[in-house]
């Protein structure tokens, strides 16, 4: 069996930042795996360590800088990495769902994954579209927001409980081969241990361009584009409750019947 | 973390990724409820078992299940230790440096068999016994004794100050063999389940409060010849352990130092007073000045330091140094950022107090810094100024 996970490195913005352009200034930015793709992570090299020949293959579309995040990926069992990028992908403004879809849909034709994990969305750009776009592409079946996965891999099957709107969930089974988005708290993510750190500098993580994925510049246009960036103003009033638990707790009450939240 | 001259920048990826596993942990499953330990004198033995999944005790190590990492990563590893606490540090000072170093350097195959795997996951607890009630600068005039018996050594004898030694299961004992010519100090490894230990616990000390601290009391204890660590005689064995302890411990207080100061920073930007922040103060900029650029010049001795070990060039004398700077800088700076933290600075919940008391501890553990100076003093002159 085969897992595909696809992990994102995201820009994190200080408290205090500024804007340049179209952009957050580069030095209010720091790296980091995504937060959602850290459970992916887990729930597959979980799936992996329970199993018998389970591989888990990870890809991240993303420049050098990336393999920082992707080496953690390994560090904590992921058996190996791709990182795709390439002269045309360094130049292009902005990578949309379609794009990042079709070129993920390549790896996915290259690899012939079982199943397909990918955090629900991303904590820098939020389009939380690509993992479903990705099954369209490749018609694979899919289940989005799922936070609960048992896996019955001989029969080719995924129970999965699947977060929805308003506090339901949805219990479905989803046949493999399939894409499903992972949600935080499906499972606790584990810390790279110093011995996975070590085994990570030394396994594989293969460099693709859009050329060798079969695709070209053409799968860069996008009907979308970034036009502008601001900061929301702040619209809304702060109250600071002081006193003990119970005095905060009286507070907020009264707070509550006043807006009419709650009657009485 | 304060990294002023950017020394971190040329670190490899391996390191790196170290230093943000062993600093996410800390921040995510420690420093959340480590004041509490502290002011309830307890340590979150939960960690022990956590840490060695991680790797963090002697990783620089190799063999037997041991990553064998740089001597950069582990120094980066007790500094994120020591950022949160010196107890934190200490426990794995204390299983990597003291307890599993002499066993993998001294130690017969067997003995490395059946204790580093344990000893590297936390399963098992180890602890050092080297100091007495009344020899502590003076190891050398220890009394506690092995005498040869039925294939084995009864020991008897005391010793104190011992980090962890209620909890272990293994403790690493120097003794004098007054079987042999000239009772030369041997290492024993005592199961702490034998006939005769006890391990009592210190309680009420005022530093170091999250780590566990006690006696180890021997009485008529019988090991087995196997038990003795064969490759080592004399002083060197436990003076080359504290070599290494001490290395992490150059490294650890600058991350003490770091969260002091990080935080004393925090306050001064958040704290108004007089109609603004207290960092525009100009008293309060000449203590961050200050603690900035003596955290920056131990930092880069302890980098320094890395290079020599890793190179096989590091002297028992360049680690006093490094061990005697380094923490008396962090102890001089914990005072000052516990300072400008006004009131606020003596609760427990901000750190620089709490680290202000530990590293009254670090200072003189593990040689005192007085002790430290000396060995600086017979190297640079050749005259042995703690020798009669």
């Amino acid at each position: 069996m085969k897992i595909l996970v696809t992990v994102k490195e995201v820009a994190e913005a200080e408290d205090d930042f500024e804007i340049d352009g179209l952009d957050i200034d580069e030095r209010y930015l720091e790296y980091d795996l995504n937060e959602w793709d850290d459970y992916a992570v887990e729930e597959a090299v979980t799936i992996a360590e329970d199993g018998d020949d389970v591989e888990v293959v990870s890809v991240t579309i993303g420049p050098e800088r990336a393999e920082e995040t992707v080496r953690m990926a390994l560090a904590k069992g992921v058996d190996r990495a791709i990182r795709v990028w390439d002269d045309d992908l360094e130049s292009a403004d902005m990578l949309d769902v379609g794009t990042k879809a079709d070129i993920l849909a390549a790896v996915v034709e290259e690899e012939d994954p079982d199943l397909v994990f990918s955090g629900v969305q991303a904590n820098d750009d939020g389009f939380g579209a690509t993992g479903v776009a990705l099954a369209e592409v490749v018609d694979m079946e899919w289940g989005a927001v799922v936070n609960d996965l048992d896996l019955d891999a001989e029969g080719g099957v995924a129970h999965v409980h699947r977060e929805l709107e308003g506090g339901v969930e949805e219990l479905t089974d989803i046949e493999l081969p399939a894409v499903l988005t992972i949600q935080t708290g499906i499972n606790e993510p584990r810390y790279a241990s110093l011995r996975g750190i070590r085994q990570a500098q030394r396994k594989p993580l293969d460099v693709q361009g859009l050329g060798d994925l079969g695709l070209d510049a053409s799968v860069l246009e996008s009907a979308v584009s970034r036009t502008a960036m601001f900061e929301p103003e702040s619209e809304s009033d702060v109250t600071v409750f002081e006193g003990g638990a119970e005095e905060e707790a009286g507070q907020l009450a009264d707070l509550l019947r006043d807006k009419g939240v709650v009657e009485g | 973390m304060l990294d002023y001259v950017g020394l971190e920048a040329d670190l490899d990826a391996e390191e790196r990724m170290i230093r943000d596993t062993a600093r996410d942990f800390v921040d995510e499953t420690v420093r959340p409820d480590v004041g509490e330990h502290w002011i309830e004198g307890t340590f979150p033995t939960d960690l022990i078992e956590k840490m060695g999944d991680l790797g963090f005790y002697a990783p620089n190590l190799e063999g037997y299940g041991l990553p064998g990492v740089s001597e950069t990563a582990y120094g980066l590893l007790m500094q994120e230790l020591e950022a949160c606490d010196s107890g934190l540090r200490s426990m794995a000072s204390v299983q990597g440096a003291l307890v599993m170093y002499p066993i993998h350097a001294f130690g017969s195959e067997e003995q490395k068999e059946e204790w580093l795997p344990k000893l590297g996951t936390g399963e098992a607890v180890g602890c050092f016994g080297l100091t007495e009630p009344e020899h502590g600068s003076d190891p050398s005039s220890m009394t506690t004794h092995a005498e040869s018996e039925d294939d084995g050594y009864v020991l008897n004898g005391a010793k104190t100050w011992i980090t962890n030694s209620p909890i272990a299961d293994v403790a690493v004992v120097w003794a004098r063999d007054r079987s042999a010519d000239d009772s030369p100090v041997r290492g024993f490894l005592v199961e702490t389940d034998r006939d005769g230990v006890s391990t009592n616990k210190i309680d009420e000390k005022l530093s170091l409060r999250a780590s566990i601290t006690g006696e180890i009391g021997l009485n008529d204890v019988y090991v087995p010849e196997e038990n003795v660590l064969p490759e080592v005689s004399g002083m060197k064995g436990p003076l080359s352990c504290l070599t290494q302890a001490r290395y992490g411990i150059a490294w650890g207080a600058i991350g003490a130092a770091r969260d002091c100061f990080e935080t004393a920073r925090q306050y001064a930007t958040d704290r108004e007073q007089f109609g603004g922040p207290i960092a525009r103060f100009q008293l309060q900029q000449q203590k961050l000045a200050e603690m900035a650029t003596q955290i920056t010049t131990s930092q880069l001795l302890a980098h320094r330091l890395a290079d020599l070990k890793e190179r096989g060039e590091m002297t028992p004398q360049h680690v006093s140094m490094a061990k005697r700077n380094n923490v008396r800088m962090a102890r001089d700076q914990s005072r000052i950022a516990r300072e400008m933290l006004g009131g606020n600075g003596i609760t427990a919940d901000y750190s620089p107090m709490r680290h202000m008391a530990n590293l009254e501890t670090v200072y003189t553990y593990e040689g005192t810094h007085d002790i430290h100076t000396l060995v600086l003093g017979q190297d640079l002159t050749g005259f042995a100024a703690f020798e009669q």
